[in-house]
């Protein structure tokens, strides 16, 4: 326990490589997660982000590289990562036969917290999760959002310094992901460093900083400010509205630097200030209606698609 | 409506054939038992060991031993000096019979009088037990015969006995045995395989979907149990041909019958696989009821082993709603004697109701379920 | 290895199975269920043959002859012939077992001193029963034979002081009314403990799998081994519970009861325990569904059942066969469970078989510890 307040970052990850057969789900990862912030693993589906926190938690052993969780070895020493950190994973792992209070129990009792603690522990638990009132109620019973708070709590029953969140809002309404969000707020607040992997871009906001992760590999990492910076040095975001949107796409390709579907508008990125004027002649010219054009702030989605185009882009021309 | 079903058909096998143990399940058992069955399992009761504790030591006494180890069944064992030598070889399981012959013997017979010899038996298998008795039985009454024989030669042999066994001329437990494994087959195969399908589609979720979507409840049962009764044909098929080439069962009825006749049981033994499915609320205990209701009394309880006949009558009464018990009938019947409807009807009637039964049973406990 | 973990694991395995009401039926009725299947309806004596009689010779010989057979309790009489056709219509519909038919001229035979016959027309169907009955009709002509005979000598000689002959006492150890139950108790104490600790064992892993759990348990500081014990343990508490179940409902309805020690069959029990709890564990390592490891235990049930010597003899079976029933532990257990209960035997009879179930205990769950890592890939 010497290395309680010797360890510099929470998390540390170089090269690190995981493939199954021949497939490379995880491919030369290199980050750091401070202590103490609110670290967003951002990607599609299938781009390594549960893979890569499965790694950390001693769920799954590298192919290759290396990696510390609270200044401890990922692969020697990854039974004492496990005293300190909690994780929680979108399966909201609970026994739906149990009742509320008997889950806490079980978990306490799994990770050694003194019957004394655990009282404590329960009681907080309750109280954060609101759950005080359905303390008996069958696990299987309750709505999808108390089952995910619930597992929070379990997951933090040993007060764990480092917090692992595999996608824990998947399937879960608005109202009770903007409460979700609220507890991890709290919870950081207290000192706990978490780590959360999202394909929500609202959650991705919420982070103190982000690592978007495409086809295994990291594709940009930091502040959402500081992504979205980035992203505005490139040239000027336009929203677009015409008709036909699919004939508009297609003109647009052409003539401009990025250019992407976003629900009913476009959203394409062009250099010049006279760039707004360059593409409703471009339009005009090809026949399409053009509604509207607008310049906007760029979104974190609008950041993630480029990059992923990008990525894609680079990946064609090397292969 | 026809189009529906067949997509639920065309659903399950697709699932099936990607899943190795199901294939396992369908292809292997059916083989594994066939020959588990038809090559290890042998009702006839030879080799029995034997213990044998001679005090006399007499040609006569050598002559008696003699009657039953030249006869296939008995196997000399142990060789005993005393007594405890005897015990011990029974208390170990080395022998399950033992003989002791005592010192007097050749001197009773040579003096007219009767012998008395003294026969040991481990009862703990009583099966094995009571058929050894009768062959020790009849060893000693024809060793009695050639005694007396020098008495009694003049007045010749009285009366002679000649057995003559139909169907099945030389007793072999394989023709006995192979048509009725059919049915016990078939019966863990649905039990197996349905018991699970509709807890599986319920804990995975997916039995939601299909609810929401047109298909009608009876759709889906058809849609599950169609693929099962084409697998049934195959292992029907692949059963008897095995059967009749590798083990020689004189197969004297008509093929079609017997394909008829086994949708009647798939679907009694579907029926009962698909009640169980929606009854249990998950996969351990649809599991281990299944195995309860329906292997047990198929093996037990169906005449596939143990005779009916020998069982007390009111489960001899009871009998009458497992299917495997009228399907054994069927089988037996139309394999070995030749039988058509005519002699089959009745079993075939209860099959029938049993399937319909059944099934009615499941389709009204799954609308309620869902 | 921290018990306060184990225990809770317990705790919380024990108040799962105890909430779902018709698992814990069907763990506490089942081996009950099937103690009385196997005590009352399994038998293999034959003492009902169902038999017709086509008697041609209609003579008081001839009657005395039927007499006989249905005096000697094994056949039951069904039905009397006047015309050798029926006798097709009855074996072919399987009204009667065995038509015993007595020729013309059979008290004519007997009365000249010539050899007269009789004939049985068996329903070879069930070659086990046909062949036992047909057992009995050679003794009854027997007995029947050897009365006349002596009639005869009588007749020829005047007296017959004696006729030397062999008599065989017949004493029958350790069961001696040949009770199947008594034979049956031991065989379904084993087969209840295989299915409750292997495939249940199994089973509870995998769910855990399925649902997630399993996962959440790996990323807490329990070991492998803390898991693997408060995963099997409550198993094997159910499975003592059911041993002393089974035993107490065979010693008050069936009134068979243990011959030797209860404490070593107890003991024993929980040295086999390890081999099929080992075995659970070992097949929820190769199953990622529940539907999966039921499969999969269906293929280690079948050939424990039926190649242990629990329902067939294994000294019956082909030589080559009977050394693969050594590869299986369950024939072992057998050996030793009905020495204790039938033969109160004691180790110093046992000690060879109980040698090689810890073998087998100790080798498999070894094996399945190995497996059963902590990690999921």
């Amino acid at each position: 326990m010497s290395n309680v307040l010797t360890y510099e970052h929470a998390v540390e990850v170089r090269e690190l490589v995981k493939r199954f057969g021949a497939f490379t789900a995880v491919d030369r990862l290199d980050f750091t997660v401070k202590r103490g912030e609110i670290f967003g693993f951002l990607g599609p589906n299938g781009a390594g982000k549960s893979t890569t926190i499965r790694m950390l938690c001693g769920l799954l052993l590298p192919t290759a590289g290396r990696g510390t969780v609270a200044g401890l070895d990922i692969i020697r020493e990854s039974e004492r990562i496990k005293t300190r950190i909690g994780y929680m994973s979108q399966k909201f792992s609970l026994y739906e036969d149990l009742t509320v209070e008997e889950n806490i129990a079980f978990y306490g009792g799994i990770y050694g917290v003194s019957d004394a603690r655990l009282a404590e522990r329960k009681a907080w638990i309750l109280e954060m999760a609101n759950l005080a009132d359905r303390r008996h109620s069958l696990t299987g019973e309750l709505a999808v959002g108390w089952k995910q708070r619930l597992a929070l709590g379990c997951a933090m029953v040993h007060e764990p310094e480092i917090l692992f969140l595999d996608e824990p809002t998947g399937g879960v309404d608005p109202i009770s992901r903007r409460n979700f969000w609220d507890l991890i707020f709290t919870v950081a607040g207290a000192g706990v460093t978490v780590m959360v992997t999202t394909h929500y871009m609202d959650e991705a906001e919420h982070c103190d900083r982000l690592a978007m992760i495409y086809g295994g590999k990291l594709i940009a990492l930091g502040s959402p400010a500081e992504l979205k910076a980035q992203y505005a040095d490139a040239g000027q975001l336009l929203e677009i509205e015409a008709d036909p949107l699919m004939r508009a796409l297609d003109v647009l390709a052409e003539a401009v630097h990025d250019v992407a579907v976003f629900g009913t508008t476009l959203h394409a990125v062009v250099h010049a200030a006279r760039g707004e004027a360059m593409v409703r002649t471009t339009l005009e010219r090809a026949g399409v209606a053009v509604r509207r054009v607008e310049p906007i702030a760029p979104s974190l989605e609008d950041v993630f698609v480029r990059l992923i185009e990008q990525a894609d882009r680079q990946r064609e021309e090397a292969g | 409506m026809l189009q529906r079903i067949i997509m639920i058909i065309w659903k399950e096998f697709v699932q099936i054939s990607r899943d190795p143990r199901m294939l396992g399940v369908v292809i292997v058992l059916p083989i594994f038992m066939l020959l588990l069955y038809g090559y290890a399992i042998n009702l006839d009761v030879k080799h029995v060991r034997l213990a044998v504790y001679d005090q006399d030591g007499s040609q006569a006494s050598r002559e008696l031993v003699g009657a039953f180890t030249r006869s296939q069944y008995f196997d000399m064992a142990v060789q005993a000096w005393d007594e405890r030598a005897v015990t011990q070889a029974l208390d170990a399981g080395k022998a399950r019979v033992a003989l002791i012959i005592p010192a007097t013997y050749s001197a009773d017979l040579a003096r007219g009088r009767r012998a008395t010899v003294q026969v040991l038996v481990d009862g703990s298998d009583s099966t094995t037990a009571s058929t050894a008795i009768g062959y020790l039985a009849g060893i000693v009454q024809s060793q009695n015969l050639q005694v007396s024989l020098q008495t009694l030669e003049r007045a010749g042999q009285p009366v002679e006995h000649r057995a003559r066994f139909w169907y099945n001329p030389e007793l072999r437990s394989t023709n006995f045995i192979i048509p009725g494994l059919i049915a016990v087959i078939l019966m863990m195969l649905a039990a197996l395989l349905t018991s699970v399908t509709v807890v599986r589609e319920r804990e995975r979720g997916t039995i939601e979907s299909l609810v929401v979507s047109p298909v009608m409840p009876f759709e889906l049962m058809l849609g599950k149990l169609i693929p099962y009764v084409i697998i049934a044909f195959f292992d029907v098929l692949l059963v008897l041909t095995v059967g009749v080439f590798v083990f020689h069962i004189p197969f004297v009825g008509s093929v079609l019958l017997v394909l008829a006749l086994s949708t009647l049981f798939v679907a009694a033994a579907l029926g009962i696989g698909l009640l169980v499915s929606t009854v249990a609320p998950n996969q351990q205990v649809a599991m281990l009821t299944a195995v309860m209701a329906t292997q047990l009394p198929t093996v037990l309880l169906s005449g596939f082993i143990f005779p009916i006949s020998s069982m007390p009558h009111a489960i001899q009464l009871f009998t009458n709603i497992i299917p495997a018990a009228h399907f054994i009938r069927i089988l037996r019947g139309i394999v070995l004697k030749g039988n058509g409807l005519a002699e089959l009807w009745a079993p075939s009637l209860f099959l029938l109701v049993l399937g319909m039964v059944m099934l009615a049973a499941s389709s009204a406990r799954f609308k309620k379920t869902l | 290895m921290n018990w306060r973990r184990i225990g809770k694991l317990m705790k919380k395995e024990l108040l799962q199975t105890l909430r779902d009401r018709r698992l814990l039926g069907v763990l506490f009725l089942a081996p009950v269920f099937q103690l009385f299947l196997f005590g009352y309806a399994v038998s293999t004596d034959v003492n009902h043959v169902a038999t017709a009689v086509y008697d041609a010779d209609r003579t008081a010989a001839s009657r005395q002859l039927v007499e006989r057979f249905m005096r000697s309790g094994y056949f039951d009489y069904r039905a009397a012939l006047d015309h050798p056709a029926q006798i097709d219509h009855l074996l072919n519909t399987g009204k009667v077992q065995m038509v015993l038919h007595i020729p013309r001229g059979f008290a004519n035979d007997l009365q000249r001193g010539r050899t007269a016959q009789v004939q049985s027309i068996m329903d070879g169907t069930d070659s086990t029963t046909a062949g036992i009955a047909a057992g009995y009709v050679e003794g009854v002509v027997r007995a029947y034979a050897a009365g006349i005979s002596v009639e005869r000598l009588v007749r020829a000689r005047g007296v017959v002081s004696s006729v030397p002959g062999i008599d065989a006492r017949l004493r029958v150890w350790y069961n001696p009314e040949l009770k199947s139950v008594q034979f049956m108790v031991p065989g379904v104490l084993c087969m209840i403990l295989l299915i409750i600790t292997m495939m249940m064992t199994a089973l509870a892993i995998v769910k855990e799998k399925e649902i997630g759990t399993l996962e959440q348990l790996i990323v807490t500081p329990i070991t492998a081994t803390e898991l693997m014990l408060g995963k099997t343990l409550p198993f094997l508490l159910i499975g003592l519970v059911d041993l002393a179940a089974v035993l107490l409902v065979a010693a008050h309805v069936f009134h068979v009861a243990v011959a030797g020690s209860v404490l070593l069959l107890f003991a024993i029990s929980i040295l086999f325990l390890m081999t099929t709890l080992g075995l659970g564990i070992f097949i929820s390592t190769i199953s990622k569904t529940q539907h999966e490891a039921t499969l999969t235990s269906f293929f280690f049930f079948l050939p424990f059942i039926l190649l242990s010597g629990f329902m067939f003899p294994v000294e019956n079976m082909p030589r080559v066969v009977q050394w693969i029933t050594y590869a299986i532990p369950l024939r072992y257990f057998l050996e030793v469970i009905r020495g204790i209960f039938l033969k109160g035997n004691d180790l110093s009879v046992l000690w060879p078989h109980v040698l090689v179930l810890a073998a087998f205990g100790i080798t498999i769950i070894s094996v399945s510890a190995w497996r059963f890592q902590k990690r999921v890939g």
